[in-house]
């Protein structure tokens, strides 16, 4: 289906293991550590696999009634929370795939879940509001109605919570329960970044543009043209560069000087399919990609979003996740066909980086 | 996992108390061998236990740039979006929007949203009217106007609960706003799932298949009624009525199924098409002849028929019967009591006259080519200026040069044209359909010709 033939990991990337889930998987990531790689698919399933040798570590079948819609790794600890159409939040243990907690959120999906930078609190959406748990599954706040579904959150600190939804993105000081910030927009956004010093906001809209934000002067501007709508953005560690989705191109713009206002943004062309996943390395300016065309690209940016890639592999199905492993020394896939794949990416170090710049 | 064929979806739509949770729950109960997903508004009427149920709110989502056919919904885009990962769970999604929902948004939704756009096909907006209160509904709210006119199939539900004639009448006003619907007729919503379902709605070759000439068309008459008669003299009376004159065809031998009457029709287009007899009353009506009746005097107005043999006649008149209360009668022998005939069979044709609904269908038929360039600049313009009124758009056009056939298809301004299968020996026509608010059909006919080679 994917319209591409399959081929062998090349340049930076080399296989390390694969492995296959009886679930059209959803989700993945590592646990801080690197040595878990947790999966997870959109009937219930869950999958712990070694980082390293990829054998299962333990598995769990329906664990949301209706599915599982998102999933997210406690950054401190061993835990990690899932969440489904059945409106419930549940806690695990990482090792040991045992249910920790769980708390019924509402009658709702909950669609997103969001640790905060310091694993303290746990961000939830489920349709119109936004809760915020804490890792015994009490919930400490919870917001008023928004204007529609809440479509992404993201932490700007350990006590700030952005949401986005139609018209509008919020910022709640949760300790305080205060609204801190409302930036509006008349447009669905459909997905939000925060740069890591969280000034910037990016969002992605239905009307198929980009839309950002600067919260310490208030300007805002709208990058318009995209074939597709961006449901898939990353910022990179330093905050220069955000990678936009939106079609079969990479779509990269540069925050150095001016920009990105009026300027020319970087494309990486290297898909034959729309964009399906898109994520920064931890460090660095490498971006991966991944596609409805079953591959995943690499790249390695210049500080203006161009860039060339240094890596390219093929999972098989349509990407749905991709997740770096800590310390950037691997990548994981998973697809729409239930496989899993890690490769190794190979190590550079931070001066390496900078010469490329 | 199948994964290539898309998923088709029906749009349920309807007003409050039309029958929707009835019909939805009959498609579920119903041994069709489809896993039917369905997607149900929150404010549902009546629980449903079985299949794949999801709630969802209606959200309706405008784009900052204000244009209407960028509106989409929300709420289906996630869902589907989500859903389009459990095709093990099911082959078939219905969507029912509340009573008050736009059908656009919903429409558009599977055209604007490539993610969508990929996995699932528009198979059919499915509307049901209550027949009994229907009338009010179209006078009152914009959202059941367009129920009707954005309509691929038009269930007339509870049929049970209004008059023969009040349905012809309705039936006829639907068909007024909506050409290119097809109507069915029901009780308690039995409707047979193979009219609602898998019509490939939005696949015109399909409707074309089904129905050649998908546009009814417009007769110079309104009214069809067939009469029983056994030798004698009978009279046609006339009460006062809006128009000073009416035209009349008479035949003999008319039959009352769906096809003579059509034949009939067929044939009183001709007679009609010649110039009336102007007849006065107490005059004798010929038949086979187009006359136009002189209805200028006050009070009742007599016509005389002489038939000579038992015989069905059919009369084909400009107005409906109802307008000058018509009726035939026997002549009474010796100073008996006159005698009113009852018809036999009634039908309401598609009229040429002004239409009263805002919304309504303008139907445009040409044979020849066109230019794609000028035809193309002219659907720019119409569908950018007035795509806001303009709900459906659908038929084909012949290309100059281009040995296909052009198939367009259209919600408010989005629309594709898209080659089809070649014209063969086929005569090279243009058929196109607008349903919308305030046409002006006679400047739409106007351009449309500038754009013939």
């Amino acid at each position: 289906m994917s319209g591409i033939e399959p081929f062998p990991p090349k340049g930076m990337l080399h296989s390390a293991w694969s492995s296959q889930v009886n679930d059209y998987a959803i989700v993945c990531g590592w646990n801080p550590t690197g040595t878990i790689f947790i999966v997870g698919g959109s009937s219930g399933s869950l999958y712990a696999f070694d980082g390293n040798s990829g054998n299962i570590l333990w598995k769990k079948e329906n664990i949301h009634d209706g599915g599982l819609l998102a999933m997210s790794i406690c950054p401190e600890g061993d835990i990690f929370a899932t969440s489904g159409q059945d409106g419930f939040v549940r806690l695990w243990d990482l090792e040991k795939g045992k249910e920790i907690k769980f708390i019924k959120i509402g009658k709702s999906w909950v669609e997103h879940l969001k640790w905060s930078p310091n694993g303290q609190f746990l961000a939830v959406a489920c349709s119109r509001n936004v809760s915020v748990i804490t890792t015994d599954c009490v919930e400490i706040w919870k917001s008023d109605d928004h204007p529609s579904t809440v479509s992404a959150i993201a932490w700007s600190n350990n006590e700030e919570l952005a949401t986005a939804c139609y018209g509008c993105v919020s910022f709640f000081d949760i300790k305080k329960k205060f609204l801190n910030q409302k930036l509006e927009w008349q447009g669905s956004l459909v997905s939000m970044e925060l740069s890591p010093n969280g000034d910037i906001v990016a969002c992605g809209s239905q009307d198929n543009s980009v839309h950002f934000w600067r919260r310490s002067t208030g300007d805002d501007a709208e990058m318009t043209g995209y074939p597709g709508k961006p449901s898939n953005l990353s910022f990179d560690s330093s905050g220069t560069l955000l990678a936009t989705g939106g079609s079969e191109r990479v779509t990269v713009w540069s925050f150095q000087g001016n920009g990105p206002e009026g300027t020319i943004p970087g494309e990486l062309g290297h898909h034959t399919q729309a964009i399906t996943s898109l994520s920064f390395a931890n460090k660095g300016l490498l971006v991966a990609s991944g596609s409805r065309d079953g591959s995943v690209v690499v790249s390695f940016l210049k500080n203006n979003g161009d860039g060339d890639p240094v890596g390219a592999a093929f999972a098989g199905g349509s990407v749905s996740a991709i997740a770096w492993k800590p310390g950037d020394t691997a990548i994981g896939a998973v697809d729409a066909d239930g496989k899993v794949v890690v490769w190794e990416f190979k190590v550079r170090t931070e001066s390496d980086a900078k010469g490329f710049g | 996992m199948s994964i290539n064929q898309k998923v088709p979806v029906t749009i349920l739509t309807g007003f409050l108390g039309s029958g929707k949770t009835t019909l939805l729950n009959r498609i579920l109960s119903e041994e069709h061998g489809k896993r039917i997903a369905v997607i149900e508004n929150e404010y549902g009427e009546v629980g449903i236990d079985q299949g794949l149920v999801i709630n969802a709110d209606e959200e309706v989502f405008e784009m900052s740039n204000g244009c209407i056919c960028c509106t989409v919904r929300g709420d289906l885009i996630r869902v589907l979006g989500n859903l389009m990962k459990r095709r093990d769970k099911f082959d078939y999604v219905l969507v029912e929007t509340t009573g008050l929902a736009d059908p656009g948004p919903v429409a558009q939704t599977f055209f604007m949203d490539e993610e969508i756009s990929s996995e699932f096909t528009l198979d059919g907006i499915v509307t049901l009217v209550d027949a009994a209160h229907i009338d009010q509904q179209l006078g009152r709210s914009e959202e059941s106007s367009e129920q009707v006119a954005f309509a691929d199939v038009l269930v007339l539900n509870k049929t049970d609960l209004v008059s023969k004639e009040a349905l012809s009448n309705l039936e006829s006003r639907l068909r007024d706003m909506n050409r290119m619907t097809r109507i069915i007729r029901a009780e308690q919503a039995k409707v047979p799932i193979d009219n609602v379902l898998n019509l490939s709605a939005f696949d015109l070759d399909q409707v074309l298949k089904r129905r050649p000439s998908f546009l009814e068309p417009e007769y110079p008459f309104e009214w069809t009624g067939v009469f029983k008669v056994d030798p004698g003299t009978y009279e046609l009376i006339l009460e006062e009525g809006p128009d000073p004159e009416m035209s009349l065809v008479a035949f003999y031998d008319q039959g009352t199924t769906e096809d003579s009457l059509k034949d009939g029709a067929e044939n009183s287009v001709r007679l009609y098409a010649e110039d009336a007899e102007i007849l006065q009353p107490e005059n004798v009506v010929p038949f086979n002849k187009h006359i136009s009746l002189q209805l200028q005097d006050k009070g009742s107005k007599k016509f005389i028929l002489e038939v000579n043999k038992s015989s069905n006649i059919g009369l084909f008149t400009q107005h409906t019967a109802e307008e000058f209360d018509m009726k035939l009668t026997l002549n009474p022998k010796e100073g008996g009591k006159s005698e009113i005939i009852d018809s036999i069979k009634e039908r309401i044709w598609v009229a040429e006259h002004e239409h009263d609904d805002e919304v309504g269908s303008i139907a445009i038929e040409r044979l020849g080519d066109v230019d794609p360039e000028k035809l193309n600049s002219w659907m720019g313009k119409l569908l950018s200026e007035k795509g806001v009124d303009i709900f459906r758009t659908k038929g084909f056009i012949s290309y100059s040069g281009n040995p296909n056939r052009i198939v367009f298809q259209g919600v408010h301004m989005l629309f594709t044209a898209q080659p089809d299968k070649e014209w063969g020996n086929d005569p090279r026509r243009n058929q196109l359909v607008f349903i919308g608010r305030n046409l002006d059909e006679e400047q739409m006919q106007k351009d449309f010709d500038k754009c013939l080679v």
